[in-house]
């Protein structure tokens, strides 16, 4: 039994595959439920009913897909020049940082005004964590996989530092928390209990999915990513692509994490991260690392989120939900490779 | 610092060195093969949670052990599957292991969170040796992992530059096609570099629920994984510099809770950076240093590998 | 094993070697029929092949990459070096066992591939085009050792489309085209070089034959002037070349390969920086122009590498059509979808490209339909001057016309042709002027009408 490359790939292929990589998912997922004593077919309803099954269900989820779906673009429009940004988790954090530090002087700033700064910060801060690998990369050729790899757990002791240390609220009751944010940084209200990051993050992956599918610079980006020695030929800049990209990608993952702490959360607390950074590697995977396919999977990973933290009432840990993020990739991966290869026995 | 106190801290280094050399030295074996796995933080998570259980269940720590690196052979050749077999991205395989890995390990290990361990390694006695002074001392009370770990060091490197199974690997590391024109068998080599991998990143994990910080927690390898990545590149690929790093790193660890104690003003947050950055240093100097030559890494690093397609 | 480039020499020997299955045939050695699935097969049973491109390990010592694939259990370096050290002695190949492949000379990389076969115990030796990549000293140094091996009972297919090279290497012949045996088993001793040219190239075809001029050659267009080009390990890979194509005319470049033809293209069309001297387009200086810039100027480039260079290969047809006209395609900084793809569809029938459909990737294409895309790109904003590297190169026979008969119609429309060839036939019929190049300098320009083959082949060999 062999893999024979298709001449080309399966129409529709990554969206079976995906579908695929969902059902085996779902199947691990239930031998595993059963095994603990739990019923799958309850646990699903619930995990479908919690996350969208109500307006209310679809409020958190689509909460939820925020940071997924920014971290997944950022990760994405990296990998459409075939650079991996392994980064999206400390950038998403240096973004709550940089959110956090404009809080600090806004507290009698207009909301709007405070917003605003605040998300700027965001997007500074997440760009100027991208920014050492960016140039590591494009000036010197270091590995980009391992420096964002690496600053991700230096972003994540710094917050740590942050809320331990300078920015530690005196009434805290000594939690390691900063203070918290003056209400007016609050992101107003959508519906539900989904706040206007929902749409802010929407706009975003729009503009730049849409900017990259079809602009000049985004073809560029292509090139580049399909071969580097295209690009010279054409007479594209390698070295400027890989600054503005990598920066750009550290950017989207920053507003992330300004987005996390302006619209979920009231204070800057060590867990900010909460793993979007890491599962958006996923979702940019599972979406081909095209844009479009962020916002679906986001979507879907958000439910899929939201939906096992509400089983623990039935004794479930939520961990489940990790599980199947994992399992989709996986069954989505070994789906994907039989959408270019065709299974030949012989 | 009394001598107490030195004994206490050159055994905690040596504890933190153990657990990062072990699943640093499975990192490396893999990565010599040519595959990346990112995996490692997930897969110490698995060994952490079965080594931990099974030693409440078997009280035998060393068979404990032994489970730990099974479970951690097993779950690493799902990336072996993946990423070498089906060819998929290793990047993307490795972290969706880890997130894998710590799932999992926090789903099977919910009902043992404040478990009593149940099984636990003795110092191995050196009998006069370790009258000899704080050096003494500290190998007296080495438990018989940390000996494991240093001849698995010595074992790897004599696999890796004396022997016909590292000569295979590490062209299989270097370029896929060219060791598969010489008759060497691809898949099977990085599959098997992979599993051992894999195995030592497992004995690792229950090396810090069964040893260094003996019970299960959710998260209790907070990132350790992520270091054992650091240490094979602050190492070179070579496993007597990853040991060194090893050392170098653990110690950043075993210092972190004693700063103040030693009278030092320095943020233990802060110094657990050091390890990261100085990673990133090295692979800067890494970097300019292969401007005229070679790069020390596997070439193939990263590269899935089909014959057709060469 | 004589013919010419595209004869099928090299397929033909990967089979014997186990790297292609036939669909149909026998391998027999000894009288044995053998059926070799992979490469490992034909090795164990006493086939050795040194491929054009060598497959080493760069990072490995010498006597590490002779012996990986059949090394004893336990390898100890002293020991394995010394024992291939001995094996090369043995057969007089100078070689420093411990030292790495990336600090060895091309000619010392090929003698551990013949000291990998020889490790092996191969019976049966190929060589494919073994003198391409050497200096003569080194080539000579060749038959020194093939002779050696040849007297050790072992048995050497040497493959080459060089007439001089056969003669002075091989004791038998057998010529190859159009991936036919035309001739077996000819004792060479016998054979003067022009009966073997004769069944090489057989009844000369068309597009073989020496064009008739039907345009005035024009003004001077292009110029290169005392081009100088170090590579990373800062030796002169352009030795001071100078150069000029008129309007109308094809210049063509010989050369063995690896002596500055790639170098010299990439700098003239802007991919590689010039260390000093001047590339001059119309009159504009363009030495230190991107290579956007000397393409808007009027400068096209066939490079040698189709894919990965000329063509990106994980993109689709349109897309690939675009590469040179995007800017101008867009509004804005959007491009324009629909004259995008007017774009791609106008190239695609104008130069006869036969795609599936338009977004498929171009990796679905033959190397013929591949090379028309890509000159017909290069052709399409009415340049000046077109760098042509291996334009034919890998090519079936219709493939290679199709490619000669552009390059000559544009020419005729007054196009200046630079042409980059290791193909003589090829040169010799395309070519207005012939000029020779040999380690990075022009050491010969001849006409075409009037040199002879041996002359330029003197030439290429620094002779």
């Amino acid at each position: 039994m062999r893999l024979v490359r298709r001449e080309t790939p399966l129409k529709g292929g990554q969206v079976r595959a995906f579908a695929a990589g969902v059902v085996i998912a779902l199947v691990l997922g239930a031998i595993l439920l059963v095994s603990t004593g739990h019923n799958p077919a309850e646990v699903y309803a619930k995990m479908l009913d919690a996350s969208l099954g109500s307006p209310r269900g679809w409020s958190a989820t689509l909460t939820r897909a925020v940071p997924l779906g920014l971290a997944g673009l950022a990760v994405a429009v990296a990998g459409s020049m075939g650079l991996w940004n392994i980064g999206a988790e400390g950038q998403l954090i240096a973004g709550a940082i940089g959110a956090a530090w404009v809080a600090r002087f806004g507290g009698d700033w207009n909301g709007f005004v405070l917003i605003t700064a605040m998300l700027l910060g965001a997007v500074v801060g997440g760009a100027l964590i991208a920014l050492g690998p960016a140039l590591a990369r494009a000036r010197l050729g270091v590995n980009e996989i391992i420096t964002t790899l690496m600053l991700n757990e230096v972003a994540i002791r710094v917050v740590r530092y942050l809320v331990n240390g300078p920015w530690k609220d005196p009434e805290g009751n000594n939690f390691p928390v900063a203070p918290e944010l003056p209400p007016q940084s609050a992101l107003p209200g959508f519906f539900e209990r989904a706040n206007i990051g929902v749409l802010i993050a929407a706009a975003v992956i729009g503009a730049v999915g849409f900017y990259s599918a079809r602009s000049a610079w985004g073809y560029e980006l292509k090139i580049a990513g399909s071969s580097a020695k295209a690009a010279e030929y054409v007479g594209i800049s390698l070295k400027a692509k890989i600054l503005t990209v990598l920066v750009l990608s550290g950017a989207i993952a920053g507003l992330a994490g300004g987005i996390e702490l302006t619209g979920s959360s009231t204070r800057l607390v060590e867990g900010v991260g909460g793993g979007f950074g890491f599962a958006g590697i996923i979702v940019a995977a599972l979406a081909l690392m095209r844009p479009s396919g962020v916002a679906a999977v986001a979507v879907a990973f958000g439910a899929v989120q939201i939906g096992g933290g509400a089983i623990q009432t039935l004794g479930v840990p939520a961990s489940i939900a990790g599980i199947l993020q994992a399992l989709i990739l996986f069954g989505a991966l070994g789906a994907a490779v039989l959408t270019n290869y065709r299974v030949v026995v012989k | 610092m009394s001598r107490a106190e030195l004994v206490g801290l050159l055994i905690s280094v040596i504890s933190f060195g153990t657990l990062l050399y072990l699943a640093a030295l499975g990192e490396l074996i893999a990565e010599k093969s040519g595959v990346l796995n990112l995996g490692v933080e997930g897969t110490m998570a698995m060994g952490g949670v079965t080594g931990f259980l099974i030693g409440v269940q078997s009280g035998s720590a060393w068979f404990a052990l032994l489970i730990a690196a099974l479970v951690g052979a097993v779950f690493a050749s799902i990336h072996g599957i993946v990423s070498v077999v089906m060819g998929a991205d290793q990047v993307v395989s490795g972290l969706a292991l880890t997130i894998l890995g710590l799932g999992l390990s926090a789903f099977l290990g919910k009902d043992y969170v404040s478990s009593a361990p149940g099984a636990k390694f003795n110092a191995i006695n050196l009998g006069p040796l370790s009258d000899l002074g704080v050096v003494g001392e500290t190998l007296f009370s080495m438990n018989g992992v940390s000996w494991l770990a240093i001849a698995l060091g010595i074992a790897t490197w004599f696999m890796l530059s004396r022997t016909r199974m590292g000569l295979s690997l590490r062209a299989v590391g270097e370029s896929a096609a060219t060791a598969d024109a010489a008759g060497t068998p691809v898949v099977l080599t990085r599959m098997i570099a992979v599993a051992i991998g894999g195995a030592m990143a497992g004995m690792s994990g229950g090396y810090l629920t069964l040893v260094l910080a003996p019970g299960w927690n959710e998260g209790t390898t907070a990132g350790r994984g992520w270091i054992a990545v650091a240490l094979v590149i602050f190492g070179a690929w070579k496993p007597g510099r990853v040991l060194f790093g090893a050392l170098l790193f653990g110690g950043l660890i075993a210092l972190e809770p004693r700063l103040q104690t030693l009278g030092l003003d320095v943020s233990p947050i802060l110094m657990s950076m050091v390890p990261y950055l100085l990673t990133i240093a090295v692979l800067i100097v890494l970097s300019i240093r292969s401007r005229n030559r070679p790069s020390v890494a596997p070439a193939a690093i990263g590269l899935a590998f089909r014959r057709e397609e060469r | 094993m004589l013919g010419e480039n595209g004869a099928g020499k090299t397929t033909l020997m990967n089979v014997l070697a186990g790297v292609y299955l036939p669909d149909e045939g026998t391998v027999s050695l000894d009288g044995v029929e053998h059926q070799f699935n992979k490469p490992a097969d034909a090795i164990a049973a006493g086939v050795g092949m040194v491929h054009q491109e060598f497959r080493l390990i760069p990072t490995f010592s010498v006597a590490e990459n002779v012996v990986l694939g059949s090394a004893p259990t336990l390898v100890a370096k002293r020991a394995i070096e010394d024992e291939v050290a001995a094996l090369a002695e043995r057969f007089g190949l100078a070689t420093e066992p411990g030292r790495q492949i990336w600090q060895l000379s091309m000619g010392e990389r090929q003698r551990v591939e013949i000291l990998k076969a020889l490790w092996r115990d191969a019976k049966v030796l190929i060589l494919d085009e073994p003198t391409a990549v050497l200096t003569p000293n080194e080539a000579a140094e060749l038959g020194r050792i093939t002779s050696a091996m040849a007297d050790d009972g072992r048995s050497i297919i040497f493959i080459s489309h060089k007439l001089d090279e056969v003669k002075e290497f091989c004791d038998e012949a057998t010529v190859l085209r159009g991936g036919k045996t035309v001739a077996g088993s000819l004792s060479v001793a016998d054979l003067d070089a022009g009966a073997m040219a004769e069944l090489m190239v057989g009844q000369a075809t068309d597009v073989s034959q020496r064009r008739s001029r039907t345009s005035e050659i024009g003004n001077q267009v292009c110029s290169v002037t005392d081009m100088m080009v170090h590579d990373l390990h800062q030796r002169a890979v352009v030795n001071g070349v100078s150069l000029t194509v008129a309007e109308g005319e094809i210049v063509g470049i010989a050369g063995v390969a690896g002596n500055g033809q790639r170098p010299l293209a990439d700098a003239i069309a802007g991919l590689v920086k010039l260390t000093s001297g001047t590339v001059t387009l119309a009159g504009t200086d363009l030495s230190t122009s991107q290579p956007s810039a000397r393409n808007a100027a009027g400068l096209a480039y066939v490079p040698e590498d189709r894919i990965g260079v000329g063509l990106a290969p994980k993109m689709n047809v349109t897309e690939n059509a675009m590469m040179r006209a995007y800017r101008k395609l867009s509004s804005g900084s959007l491009i324009d979808r629909d004259k995008a793809r007017a774009n791609g569809e106008r190239l695609v029938s104008e130069f006869n490209v036969k795609v599936g459909q338009m977004d498929s990737p171009i990796a679905a294409l033959s190397g013929g339909n591949l090379q028309r895309l890509l000159v017909g790109r290069e052709l399409d904003n009415e340049p000046k001057v077109l760098i042509a590297a291996q334009p034919t190169r890998g090519l079936d026979v219709q493939g290679v016309a199709a490619i000669q008969r552009i390059l000559l119609a544009q020419a005729a429309d007054g196009l200046g042709i630079l042409l980059i060839s290791e193909d003589l036939e090829e040169l010799f019929a395309l070519s207005d002027r012939l000029l020779v190049m040999h380690e990075g300098k022009v050491v010969a320009e001849v006409d075409p009408d009037t040199a002879t083959r041996s002359e330029v082949g003197r030439a290429m060999a620094g002779a």
